[in-house]
């Protein structure tokens, strides 16, 4: 700067230090930013070195142990004898290997002399033969084919190697050339098939040397460790992405969680944090998944991470983010605890998910405890909604059909009066018409009758009917239960309101009020209660219900607990409700909305009865709904059974339990007010309640509810304690902010008021379910998966066929509880079989095990059976096919669906294809019914010891059925392998096995052939089956004398 | 309730606020800084006048300068190194701007769900806020139209040929107190009420209050014409229309008392052209009309003065 003369303090002023400093900052910020560019946007380059570190590390401490496997296989005896064959079977091939060898060698060393000169010849001759072909004149072909035959003659001079090394000049022509080119690649190609020959025995004994090998190895062989360690050392940290276009995946997951990648880690080798070392340490994401078999079924390539768990695939910058954990990602990883809400989105339609426990348990509970009855959820229990839509276009059809009869006569009139015969003829014709839809009309109008009739079948409600509420229940015990609900029954469905007294006792006059009052139940005089109480211990009761409260409750949850049930029940009434709870009081008309008693029947001078066979209203115009809307099925109990049984049950009561007297239940003012709560409340979504029959659910829709949008869900005053993370009770919430779809719905869940708290005005209504910790996270997981859909259709679960059986036919088996008496599927447990009476030998007494039922019996049989259990229209009081269980199948009154369903259901489990036609058996010679005979009753396998047959006398200590219904009922096929190894199917069974050996291609009876069977070489086992389906009554009554005394060892299936 | 800092951290801290927050700081400092400056120049005009000798050769009225002083000096080096140091250190700020701050991306529009508070980008934020204050056409069409028309206009207006290149206050006391209220106390001022104090709702909430989205307050809003009990709608807008002509004539006698209040003024006044004068009172009357409206509506719960089938005022 030049040196200024001058005060101007623009001149004078110096920004040296100015500009200095502020390009260090400058450099100091392009460093910053060099930084984060490289490492601080990209953590994921920190976790994948130390996870290359680690996992180093790792490999090379397996080495010594899987050396050390490695050895002792290699060491075996049976390794070494495979080694030591094919070493003996390389020596001997050996020399022959040699010739073969040297003579190929020789064989090359000769063709590569010849082959340039035989190649160039070739071509010069095929060029010269074309010349001749397209000469144009005969005097030119000529000439061309001199040419053509003078160098086929020409004589060539080669130097050939000979097979002593040495090398033979010879003299030929092409032809001859042309042989020996020939015979050199016959005589190669020859050889070569040899020598694959000799090599093939090798070859097969190194695979089984090398399949032995693999077979013991367990984990990865030392030379694999070796090589994955270099791989780990080369490995460049970049990010891992999977991109799924058709969903709009972009997973880049496996940027950190490098064990995911099976690139790095193969799928075989399962690492956990500990075996990096790391079991400590909390920011460590290097474990393989955890369920390897999960993604054999969803690929990775296909399905991505997020697809399943949630989080924002693409971010890499922070856990946050790629977490999806901030406000504005909608999709946020699932926790742990909830990650299987992820299956949810391709697999709403399944009622049970294999390796879904949790989510598998929140959509039982969703359906159990009820949240249906308020909550409509897509694709549960929509018989309610189908009944509803169909009673309505039923009622809209009659008005039709009314407005056009009114009509008719007013057209005809109208005809008859018209000014000129073409407009009369058109009225007429338009009357007719007219007619003819009328009688359309009446045929939807039956064809939906009929659907009706099986929806009618199909609904159910979670809670009893209060129709009944006055024939059933003790007076003064209303009011306390609404009020006292979990205190009575701790386990009950039904949840606990929030209510008043006068509320109390306006919803308990209301219910007592408004119920039915007759007919009342016949009185009954009192049974034994001794021996009901061994009918309910017997009959399966306790399949889905307990008896003893709190810890000393036996049986199962699937119903209410009957502890307490002489507390409030009716003697007559309980007797009427065990011998067929779903006999109702009076049939309901739900077209008319009304209940009919008898005065409306005696207008139509028609008895009142009322049943599944007299369904339709005296005046025979609606079908009515005859069976009271419970699960519970008819166990087919004689009158005085259920006298037992009921004198049992109404003994079961706290001693000295009394209720204050409740005269306010008269009080008709309170039936008003009762009404209007018992709406609010939705009452009548799980109850059946005269006059509110078709009243609507009153809660949210939850079928998307996990995505509802955080705003849209009302955390009202707590919404600032939930962002920051503060719990209701004012204590600091674990996982920091609540506030979100989590959040809500654990702390509603918890106490579903919560989000009243501090309101003046308290509006919730939601009553309080009785749920511990673990319910309540399956419920939430079930709530989470319930979400919109973002992925592209194909990915949803939508089975074909058999898999579509099974989804549909789980919904019914779970809504009739069928698993409490019945293993249905592999590792599935009964509540039966858990149950002390049933533990030990009297493991027999429980109802057959029905995994691979559907490969057992044929399934119109079976939908016959379900039908009607006790296989007879006469003697009703008994098993059909397992006379002497005391568990009882009991008669669900399937509607015609529902047993397709279940039929269907059982033949996909049991990978059996329908329909099923019964193979044609080869009918038996003489010789062959008597050595079948023979077989029957010998000593070694008394059949009939065990098996039942009819007649009284032997069947009163048989246990296993009756050989009669094996043509209808089995499929011949599951009877072979059933008798070959029993054990195998159902294990613990009583039916022995081993009653056969394998001699050669065929069975064989494993004991004392009997004489007949000399000279018999065909299958002994078939035989015996083909016999058994072809006996007849008279056959079996004639065999049962020659076996041996009913007795001894009961035997099971 | 107040005392939530949290809430107020929140709001300052989303980036989007950023420039806004930064605002809060850099208008007032800047303010100040011309402030000092203009101070020091106005000291010097009035040595440089004092001196009749100085005036002649160091003042001319447009250009004063010190003794000692340089008459002019070079663009190279003098300006270009000043002009080097402010672009090193805008890169600094924006640099660490750019790391330190993400884009505010949010999650996918849902048609479904409106954002709330739903709220402009910062530099619309002033006009947001008059919308409380305006009918929409009022304050989304006519209003913006007026202030770009009215900014258009200045240079036909403001014939002052003084203060130019160099900061005073002295000479230029007219524009800078109408750029001060209108800038500085209108715009800015909303802009920041929009971004701090505007809440769900579209409520007021003091800095540090708790934007509450449950938040219920009771406040009924009346035309100026219910108050005097007048609900014929042909009087009401009689009414209205006597009231905004009061204020036109109160507010026109005002702008031209301002406009004589000084014998600085008065010159201006007497240089200006009836057009001139009536166009600068008119836009003076304009955007007083905007606080006055403010005051009616924050103050005394007012919402419209003139209502007319056509539109509201």
């Amino acid at each position: 700067m030049p040196e200024v003369q001058s005060d101007d303090p623009i001149l004078k002023q110096s920004y040296a230090n100015a500009i200095l400093v502020s390009s260090f900052l400058l450099v100091l910020t392009l460093a910053w930013a060099l930084y984060q560019e490289m490492f601080g946007l990209r953590p994921w380059r920190f976790y994948q070195t130390r996870f290359v570190a680690a996992y180093s590390k790792y490999l090379e401490g397996q080495k010594p142990k899987q050396k050390a496997a490695e050895e002792a296989i290699v060491k075996s005896p049976e390794y070494k004898s495979l080694m030591e064959r094919i070493e003996a079977a390389q020596k001997a091939a050996e020399s022959r290997a040699q010739e073969i060898r040297s003579e190929l060698a020789y064989v090359d060393r000769r063709n590569s002399a010849l082959a340039d000169t035989f190649m160039t010849e070739r071509a010069r001759i095929a060029a010269l033969v074309y010349q001749t072909e397209i000469s144009s004149s005969e005097s030119s072909r000529k000439s061309r084919k001199a040419d053509v035959d003078e160098a086929r003659n020409t004589p060539l001079v080669l130097d050939l190697p000979t097979r002593d090394g040495k090398t033979e000049r010879k003299t030929l022509t092409f032809p001859q050339l042309e042989a020996e080119f020939t015979g050199l690649k016959d005589r190669k190609a020859t050889l070569t098939g040899e020598q694959a020959r000799l090599s093939n025995g090798i070859r097969d004994l190194q695979q089984q040397a090398k399949a032995y090998f693999e077979d013991r190895m367990v984990g990865l062989t030392v030379s694999q460790l070796g090589s994955l360690q270099t791989a780990a050392k080369k490995l460049d940290p970049v990010i891992r992405q999977i991109n799924v276009g058709s969903a709009g995946l972009v997973d880049r997951c496996q940027s950190c969680h490098v064990a995911m990648d099976p690139k790095v880690v193969p799928a075989n080798l399962v690492l956990t944090k500990a075996d990096l070392g790391m079991a400590k340490s909390g920011d460590a994401p290097f474990s393989s998944h955890p369920n390897p078999e999960l993604l054999k079924i969803h690929d990775p390539d296909k399905f991505g991470c997020s697809g399943c768990h949630g989080g924002n695939g693409r971010a890499t910058n922070s856990v946050e983010n790629a977490h999806g954990r901030y406000e504005h990602w909608l999709w946020p990883l699932y926790y742990k605890e909830n990650v299987e809400a992820g299956c949810q989105s391709c697999h709403a339609a399944d009622m049970v998910i294999e390796q879904a426990t949790v989510l598998n348990r929140g959509k039982e509970l969703y359906r159990i405890k009820g949240c249906i009855g308020c909550h409509r959820y897509e694709g549960f229990d929509n018989e309610g909604e189908q009944l509803l839509s169909a009673r309505q276009t039923i009622r809209t059809l009659e008005q039709q059909k009314k407005d056009l009869e009114l009509n008719v006569p007013r057209v005809i009139a109208e005809a008859d009066h018209a000014a000129d015969n073409t407009t009369a003829q058109s009225l007429y014709q338009k009357a007719n018409d007219m007619r003819v839809t009328t009688s359309n009309i009446d045929a939807r109008i039956e064809q939906l009758d009929h659907r009706n009739a099986s929806l009618m079948r199909e609904e159910k409600k979670i809670g009893p009917s209060l129709k009944e509420a006055r024939m059933k229940l003790r007076k003064e015990w209303i009011p306390y239960w609404i009020e006292h609900t979990h205190e009575f029954r701790p386990t009950t469905k039904m949840p606990q309101f929030r209510l008043t007294k006068d509320e109390v006792q306006a919803l308990a006059a209301f219910v007592w009020q408004n119920a039915l009052t007759g007919p009342v139940p016949a009185k009954q005089s009192p049974g034994n209660a001794e021996k009901g109480k061994q009918f309910v211990e017997t009959r399966g009761c306790l399949a889905c219900h307990a008896m003893g409260e709190g810890a000393n409750a036996v049986g199962g949850t699937f119903a209410a607990n009957l502890s307490r049930v002489g507390e409030k029940d009716n003697f007559d009434y309980l007797v009427r409700w065990v011998r067929n709870p779903r006999e109702r009081t009076r049939p309901y008309d739900p077209i008319a909305r009304v209940d009919l008693g008898p005065e409306d029947y005696s207008k139509f001078n028609k008895p009142f009865v009322f049943d599944l066979d007299h369904d339709r209203s005296p005046d025979g115009k609606h079908l009515l709904q005859v069976q009271l809307p419970t699960v519970m099925p008819n166990l087919r109990l004689t009158i005085e059974e259920s006298r037992d049984i009921a004198s049992y049950l109404i003994t079961l009561r706290h001693a000295g339990a009394s209720y204050p007297p409740a005269e306010f239940m008269d009080d008709a003012k309170l039936k008003d007010k009762g009404r209007a709560l018992v709406k609010n409340y939705g009452c009548a979504s799980c109850h059946e309640l005269s006059g509110l029959e078709e009243e609507g659910r009153i809660g949210t829709e939850l079928t998307t509810e996990g995505s509802k949008p955080i705003e849209r869900l009302d955390f009202a005053l707590l919404t600032e304690e939930a962002k920051r993370g503060e719990d209701p009770d004012g204590k600091k919430s674990p996982r920091g902010s609540w506030y979100d779809q989590k959040g809500f719905f654990e702390a509603k869940l918890k106490q579903t008021n919560v989000f009243d708290k501090g309101r003046l005005t308290a509006q919730l209504k939601m009553p309080q379910p009785g749920m511990e910790l673990p319910d309540r996270t399956a419920l939430v997981t079930f709530l989470l998966g319930s979400v919109d859909q973002q992925l592209p259709q194909e990915y949803i679960y939508k089975p074909g066929d058999a898999r579509h059986d099974i989804q549909e036919g789980w919904w019914v088996v779970t809504k009739y509880n069928c698993m409490g008496c019945h293993n249905v599927r592999i590792g599935q447990q009964s509540v039966l079989s858990g149950l002390p009476q049933y533990q030990g030998d009297t493991k027999d007494k429980l109802p057959p095990q029905l995994i691979g039922e559907g490969a057992r019996v044929d399934p119109a049989w079976l939908a016959k059976f379900l039908e009607n259990p006790s296989l007879s229209t006469t003697d009703t009081n008994r098993n059909g096919v397992r006379s002497y269980l005391a568990v009882r199948m009991p008669t669900f009154s399937f509607s015609d669906g529902e047993v397709q369903k279940i039929v269907r259901f059982f033949a996909a489990l049991g990978s059996q294809s329908m329909p099923y036609m019964p193979p044609k058996l080869e009918p038996l010679t003489d010789a062959e019914r008597t050595m079948a005979r023979d077989l029957f009753t010998h000593p070694a396998a008394p059949c009939l010891k065990c098996h039942a047959t009819g007649v009284p006398a032997h069947d009163a200590s048989a246990s296993a059925p009756n050989f009669l219904l094996t043509r209808e009922r089995l499929k011949p096929a599951w009877s072979y392998r059933w008798i070959l190894d029993p054990s195998r199917i159902a294990p613990g069974t009583a039916m022995p096995s081993g009653l056969f050996r394998k001699e050669g291609d065929v069975w064989v009876f494993n004991g004392q052939l009997p004489a007949s069977f000399k000279g018999y070489t065909k299958d002994q086992a078939d035989l015996l089956i083909r016999y058994l389906f072809q006996l007849t009554p008279e056959e079996q009554r004639m065999l049962v004398g020659r076996s041996p005394a009913p007795g001894g060892k009961p035997a099971g299936q | 309730m107040l005392g939530d800092w949290a809430q107020l951290w929140e709001i300052v801290s989303t980036p989007d606020n950023v420039p806004i927050v930064a605002m809060l700081f850099l208008v007032p400092f800047y303010t100040w800084y011309w402030w000092r400056q203009a101070k020091a120049t106005d000291q010097l005009i009035g040595q440089l006048e004092a001196d009749p000798q100085m005036a002649k050769t160091h003042h001319r009225k447009v250009f004063p300068f010190k003794t000692g002083w340089d008459r002019e000096v070079h663009t190279w080096p003098y300006l270009m190194r000043i002009e080097f140091l402010a672009a090193i250190i805008v890169t600094v700020i924006l640099m660490v701007w750019a790391i330190t701050l993400n884009a505010p991306l949010e999650e996918p529009a849902n048609p479904n769900l409106t954002m709330n508070p739903a709220k402009a980008p910062w530099y619309f934020l002033g006009l947001q806020e008059m919308l409380v204050y305006f009918d929409p056409w009022i304050a989304g069409v006519v209003m913006p139209t007026l202030i770009i028309v009215g900014m258009m206009v200045i240079p036909y207006f403001d014939e002052n040929p003084l203060g130019n290149g160099y900061y005073t206050f002295k000479q230029r006391k007219f524009a800078i107190w109408t750029y001060l209220l209108g800038f500085n106390g209108l715009w800015m001022l909303m802009i920041v009420i929009g971004t701090i104090i505007r809440g769900p709702g579209w409520q007021w909430f003091w800095p540090t209050q708790t934007w509450d989205h449950n938040r219920l307050i009771f406040e009924v809003n009346r035309d100026l014409h219910t108050l005097f009990g007048i609900h014929d709608r042909l009087l009401a807008g009689i009414f209205g229309a006597v009231v905004v002509g009061i204020y036109f004539v109160v507010a026109g006698y005002a702008a031209h008392r301002l406009c004589m209040a000084t014998p600085f003024t008065r010159k201006i006044y007497q240089r200006m052209s009836l057009t001139q004068t009536l166009l600068l009172q008119s836009m003076l009357i304009l955007m007083f009309s905007l606080p006055v409206k403010i005051a009616l509506r924050l103050l005394f719960r007012i919402k419209y003065v003139l209502v007319t089938p056509w539109f509201n005022i």
